[in-house]
């Protein structure tokens, strides 16, 4: 059987991919925000850790999805997606294989499970979903696992709520649970964490309450799960909002987890750059 | 348990300097949105770049929208309903960052809101809700 064996998170700045692109992670600026992946680098390769299916959970920055479509929750089912040209041509990364089967058992099972995922075969991926990889993976010449899309709406209001986001996780547990292959199967959240890229209160950055929504992923997910988007707005800026989609992650690693490894690091670009690696504890 | 609809956006509207990307900005900024998403292939890009003015007149927007895509004034383009991950295609073919672009709606110079971001970002203090004042 299929189980989940880790869940990822991490913040996908794009700035972050055009300073892996462009061969910048050792300048001073980038440094720090890089060290601290070195932790997950080492970590996910050994093959006890190493997933054979990474679902990533993402956001769609206005590059697959226009203002014609906007799918609250699009699970990726084609069997490769390329990376977006997001106006600088696209990013030099390998082309994201997914493990089709499981996409499309996953869909079945969500949506028998009440949870009306839309279903998506052509789709370009953009830095939301190459980012985390790269931060992860460094740069290969392909991509070392499988790799599921699952874009979530939170860019035109209203997003899906906190506790949607970690109910989704769960199904997605259950359906992972009943894929009779023998895989392990990480989720990673990505977004976040605190960052406003708009008005005067663009630049805004909330370390104490960004500290909290880390702790809480292990100590208070009940917390996290019922905290309104209004409260991610004023605490951690417009586009903190992205943060719901961790909650996705999190439902899906079940009622315990362990917190093995975290990362913080102000700014990335306009970013609190925050990244956690969390074991279910069952 | 469901939020009353009408609160939930009335909150929205209720914080400093934040134009929330709601169904009623995105109607207005339809146009706007889509006429930046077509920069994402070289060919439109280079259109663009050869004559901004006759590009932006194959797009059913106003002019006023038109104008501030020309100024590249983000900040009024938010007020006219545009959405900044739309835009990033705007200031991307200008070869500009999110950085560089979301700074001159700051009222600061590029410099100075790097060095701001550099030295911890700008505080909520005071900035989370207009009615509350904190
Ligand atoms: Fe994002």
């Amino acid at each position: 059987m299929a189980h989940i064996t880790a869940g990822i998170t991490s913040s996908h700045v794009p700035a972050i991919g055009a300073a892996i692109d462009l061969g910048k992670t050792d300048e001073d600026y980038w440094k720090p925000a890089f060290a601290g992946f070195d932790w997950t680098k080492e970590w996910i390769m050994k093959p006890e850790n190493k997933p054979d299916v990474v679902i990533l959970v993402y956001n769609d920055h206005a590059s697959a999805f226009d203002m014609n479509l906007i799918p609250t929750f699009a699970i990726g089912c084609a069997d490769e997606f390329q990376p977006a040209d997001e106006g600088w041509g696209p990013r030099p990364v390998p082309v994201v294989k997914n493990h089709a089967d499981l996409a499309w058992h996953i869909a079945q099972s969500c949506i028998l499970d009440e949870f009306d995922m839309t279903i998506i075969n052509k789709m370009d991926v953009d830095h939301g979903l190459t980012v985390p990889l790269s931060l992860m993976f460094g740069e290969p010449e392909a991509w070392p696992c499988k790799i599921i899309p699952l874009a979530v709406n939170v860019v035109t209001y209203p997003p899906p709520t906190g506790n949607r986001c970690y109910n989704l996780g769960r199904a997605i547990r259950d359906a992972v649970e009943s894929f009779p292959e023998d895989l392990k199967v990480q989720v990673w959240g990505t977004g976040g964490m605190s960052h406003q890229l708009q008005g005067t209160r663009a630049g805004l950055i909330n370390a104490e309450w960004d500290q909290k929504f880390l702790d809480d992923l292990s100590a208070d997910p009940e917390r996290l799960r019922t905290m309104p988007h209004i409260e991610y707005l004023r605490e951690a800026g417009s586009e903190g909002i992205e943060l719901v989609m961790w909650l996705i992650m999190r439902g899906a690693l079940g009622d315990k987890v362990k917190e093995l490894h975290r990362h913080y690091h102000v700014a990335a670009s306009n970013t609190a750059l925050g990244h956690i690696v969390l074991e279910p504890q069952d | 348990m469901k939020q009353d609809i009408h609160e939930y956006l009335a909150e929205l509207e209720d914080i400093p300097g934040t134009r929330v990307y709601t169904t009623k900005r995105a109607r207005k900024g339809y146009w706007v949105n889509q006429f930046a998403m077509s920069l994402m292939t070289k060919e439109n890009r280079d259109r663009w770049r050869a004559d901004e003015k006759a590009y932006l007149d194959e797009w059913p927007m106003t002019e006023e929208q038109k104008q501030a895509l020309l100024d590249r004034d983000y900040d009024k383009l938010l007020d006219l309903g545009g959405n900044i991950y739309f835009l990033a295609k705007v200031f991307s073919t200008d070869r500009k960052s999110y950085l560089q672009a979301v700074s001159t709606m700051t009222g600061m110079s590029e410099e100075d809101y790097r060095n701001m971001m550099l030295s911890g970002g700008r505080s909520p203090e005071g900035l989370r809700s207009k009615s509350k004042g904190y």
